[in-house]
C-alpha cells in the first residue's frame, strides 16, 4: 500500500513539471515579443525594455524557466501586472468564496445524485429511472450560466428567498455566508449531478447483475442491505472515479458562476486577468487549478485501494 | 445489430425483387423508430441549421444596427425578442447566433477528431512516441478544458478562428487517449495480424483495417467533443475571452445582458433557450447513436 501510494505520487510529478512547462511557456507561444503583449497596446519603448528585463528575456529560455519553477516551489508566483501585488497574495485573498462553492457544490452533487442514481438502478425501466436519466441529459446539457440565472431569477427576483448576488465571509457569520452560496452551488452541482447519477446508475446496474448480489437475496438479505452494503460498495470505485475526473467541470463552471453571482472568487480573478491581460496572475492561477485538480484525482486513486482491497498495482 | 436481424429476415423472405425500395425505406423509418433520441436530436440540430441558414429571411434584421432611440424595448410585433443597450433587435441577434455556435462546435468536432485521431494512431503504432505522447495528453489534460482554453485566448487576439483552435486543444486530449485504446485492442485482432502475415504494409493497414473501426467510436465522442465546445464557446464569449464582442454569438448576447438582466432577463434568457435547446440535441444525438452503434456501452450508460 505504502508503495503504491509513493510511487502513484511520484507519478505526478512529471505530469505536474510538463504543466508548469506548459503554463510557463503560454506567455512565449503567443506570436510577437513577450513583453509587448505584456506591455499592451499603449506602452513606451522603454515600458517595454523595462518588462523584457523584468521577465529576463535576455537568458536562455529554460533557465529562466528553472528560474520561475524555483521561485513557484517557494510560493513565489510572481507579481500582478495590473495592481503590482504578489499573485500569491491576491490568489489568498479570493480563495474562501471559491473553496467553499466547490466543496458545497460537490456535498450538494453527492448527496443528491448517488441516492438518485441508485434508486433508477433498482427500479430499472420505471418511471422514476426515466426521470432520472432524462434530468440527467438536461443537466447535462444547461450551460452553468442557465441555471445560475433562472435560479437567481426565480427564487431570488420572483420570490426573494434568497440574496441575488454577492457573498459573505464566514466570519461574518454562517447563515449570511450560507445564504449567499446555496444559489450557486446548486447551479454548479446540477452538471456534476447529471455526472454522478448517471455513473452511479451504470455501475449499480452492473453490479446487480452479480452473482452475489443474487445470493445475498437468496439468503434473505433485506433490499436495503443490498443496496447499500452489497452492492453500493462495489460500485463505489467507478463513482469516485468520476467524482474526481468531475472535478474539471467544478473549475470551469466556478469561473461562470462567480461571474453570474457577483462572488469575489478566484473565478472572477481569472475573468478579469483575462481583459486585462494580466499573465502572471492566468498563469498562477491555472497553475494552481490544475494542482488542485491532479491532487484531487491522485487522493481519488489512492481511494481505491480502501474501497477495493484487491487492487494492488 | 437490430439491423443485422432485420436484413436476415428480409432475406429469408423469397420476395427480394418486389421489395427492395419499399424496405429500403421502411428501414430508416423503423431505424429512427427504435432510436427516438437519434430522431428527436437529429430534428432538432436540422432545426437550428436552418435558422443558421435562414436567419436572414427569418424577420430578421442587421443584427449588429444600433438604435439608441429605441434601445431596451420590450418584446413587442417589431422587436419579437425585445432590444438591447444600443438597440440592436435580440430576435435577429439570437437568430445569427447560432451560425457562431454551430459553427464554433462542428469546427472543434472536427479539428479536435482529426487531430486526436493522428495523435492516437501514431501512439498506438509507434511503440518509441507512445510514452512520450500519452505524458503529454496527460499533462494537457491535467488543465481543466475551459481554464486551457481561457489561457489559450488570452494570448490571442478574440476571433472565431482563435476559439475554435483553443477549444480543439482543449479537447483532443481525450480524444486521442480513446483513439489509442482502439488501435492498442485492434492491434491484437486476428484480422490485423492476417493483414500483417499478409505483408500488408502499415499505411494500407491503418486506412483499411485500423480507421474503419474507429469511426463509430469517434463519431459518438464527436457528438460529446461538439456540445462541449458549444458551451466552452459561450462561457469564453461570456466572460469576455472569446468571439469578439461585435460578432453576436449567444456568450456576447448574454454577457451584454448582463448588467440588466434583472429588470431585463429576457435578453439573457432567450439565447440561454437556445443554446441549451441546442446542446440537448447534440448530446441526444449522441446518445442515440452509442445506443445504435454499440449496443454493449448503451448497456452501461
Amino acid at each position: 500500500m505504502l508503495a503504491y501510494a509513493l510511487r502513484r505520487i511520484l507519478a505526478t510529478i512529471p505530469v505536474m513539471l510538463f504543466v508548469a512547462f506548459f503554463v510557463f511557456s503560454l506567455l512565449y507561444l503567443a506570436p510577437g515579443d513577450p513583453a509587448a503583449i505584456i506591455a499592451g497596446d499603449q506602452a513606451t519603448p522603454a515600458q517595454i525594455a523595462a518588462i523584457r528585463l523584468n521577465l529576463g528575456l535576455d537568458r536562455p529560455f529554460l533557465v529562466r524557466f528553472g528560474g520561475w519553477l524555483w521561485q513557484v516551489m517557494h510560493g513565489n508566483l510572481g507579481t500582478s501586472i495590473f495592481t503590482s501585488l504578489p499573485v500569491s497574495h491576491m490568489i489568498a485573498q479570493r480563495l474562501e468564496p471559491t473553496l467553499s462553492l466547490m466543496v458545497l457544490s460537490t456535498l450538494i452533487a453527492i448527496t443528491v445524485a448517488i441516492p438518485l442514481g441508485v434508486l433508477a438502478a433498482w427500479k430499472q425501466g420505471s418511471w422514476i429511472d426515466r426521470l432520472v436519466m432524462v434530468l440527467a441529459v438536461f443537466g447535462f446539457s444547461t450551460p452553468v450560466f442557465v441555471v445560475g440565472y433562472l435560479l437567481a431569477y426565480v427564487f431570488a427576483l420572483k420570490l426573494g428567498w434568497l440574496p441575488v448576488q454577492g457573498f459573505h465571509s464566514l466570519r461574518h457569520g454562517f447563515w449570511p455566508y450560507l445564504r449567499t452560496l446555496i444559489l450557486p452551488s446548486v447551479a454548479l452541482g446540477l452538471i456534476y449531478i447529471a455526472l454522478i447519477a448517471r455513473i452511479t446508475r451504470a455501475t449499480m446496474l452492473e453490479v446487480l447483475s452479480q452473482d452475489y448480489v443474487r445470493t445475498a437475496r437468496a439468503k434473505g438479505v433485506g433490499n436495503r442491505a443490498i443496496l447499500f452494503v452489497h452492492a453500493l460498495k462495489n460500485a463505489a470505485v467507478p463513482i469516485t472515479t468520476v467524482v474526481g475526473s468531475g472535478v474539471a467541470l467544478l473549475i470551469g463552471g466556478a469561473v461562470v458562476t462567480e461571474s453570474v453571482f457577483a462572488i469575489p472568487g478566484l473565478g472572477r480573478l481569472t475573468t478579469d486577468a483575462i481583459l486585462q491581460r494580466d499573465y502572471p496572475v492566468i498563469q498562477g492561477v491555472v497553475l494552481l487549478f490544475s494542482f488542485v485538480y491532479v491532487v484531487v484525482n491522485l487522493i481519488v486513486d489512492l481511494l481505491y485501494t480502501l474501497f477495493d482491497p484487491r487492487i494492488r498495482y | 445489430m437490430s439491423t443485422t436481424y432485420r436484413q436476415g429476415t428480409v432475406a429469408a423472405v423469397a420476395l427480394p425483387d418486389v421489395l427492395p425500395p419499399l424496405v429500403r425505406r421502411g428501414r430508416t423509418r423503423t431505424f429512427l423508430r427504435r432510436h427516438p433520441t437519434i430522431a428527436a436530436g437529429g430534428a432538432l440540430i436540422a432545426l437550428m441549421l436552418a435558422i443558421a441558414v435562414f436567419a436572414p429571411w427569418l424577420g430578421t434584421v442587421d443584427p449588429t444596427a444600433i438604435d439608441p432611440i429605441h434601445r431596451l424595448a420590450d418584446p413587442s410585433a417589431r422587436h419579437w425578442f425585445g432590444t438591447d443597450m444600443l438597440g440592436r433587435d435580440v430576435w435577429s441577434r439570437t437568430l445569427y447566433g447560432a451560425r457562431i455556435s454551430l459553427l464554433v462546435g462542428f469546427s472543434v468536432a472536427f479539428c479536435a477528431g482529426a487531430a486526436g485521431t493522428l495523435v492516437g494512431v501514431a501512439a498506438g503504432f509507434i511503440r518509441v512516441l507512445d510514452g512520450v505522447l500519452m505524458r503529454i495528453m496527460d499533462g494537457l489534460m491535467s488543465i481543466p478544458p475551459i481554464l486551457l482554453a481561457i489561457a489559450l485566448m488570452a494570448l490571442t487576439r478574440a476571433s472565431v478562428q482563435n476559439v475554435i483552435f483553443a477549444i480543439s486543444v482543449s479537447e483532443f486530449p481525450r480524444v486521442s487517449r480513446l483513439v489509442r485504446g482502439i488501435v492498442l485492442s485492434l492491434r491484437e485482432q486476428p484480422f490485423v495480424e492476417a493483414a500483417v502475415a499478409a505483408g500488408t504494409r502499415l499505411p494500407r493497414i491503418i486506412l483499411r483495417h485500423i480507421l474503419p473501426n474507429t469511426v463509430a467510436a469517434l463519431l459518438v465522442q464527436a457528438t460529446y467533443t461538439c456540445a462541449s465546445a458549444m458551451i466552452t464557446e459561450a462561457i469564453l464569449s461570456f466572460i469576455g475571452a472569446g468571439t469578439p464582442p461585435i460578432i453576436p454569438s449567444w456568450g456576447n448576447i448574454m454577457a451584454e445582458g448582463r448588467a440588466l438582466w434583472e429588470i431585463k432577463p429576457y435578453i439573457v434568457f432567450f439565447p440561454a433557450f437556445f443554446l441549451s435547446v441546442t446542446v440537448l440535441a447534440v448530446n441526444l444525438l449522441g446518445d442515440g447513436l452509442r445506443d445504435a452503434l454499440d449496443p454493449r456501452l448503451a448497456k452501461r450508460l
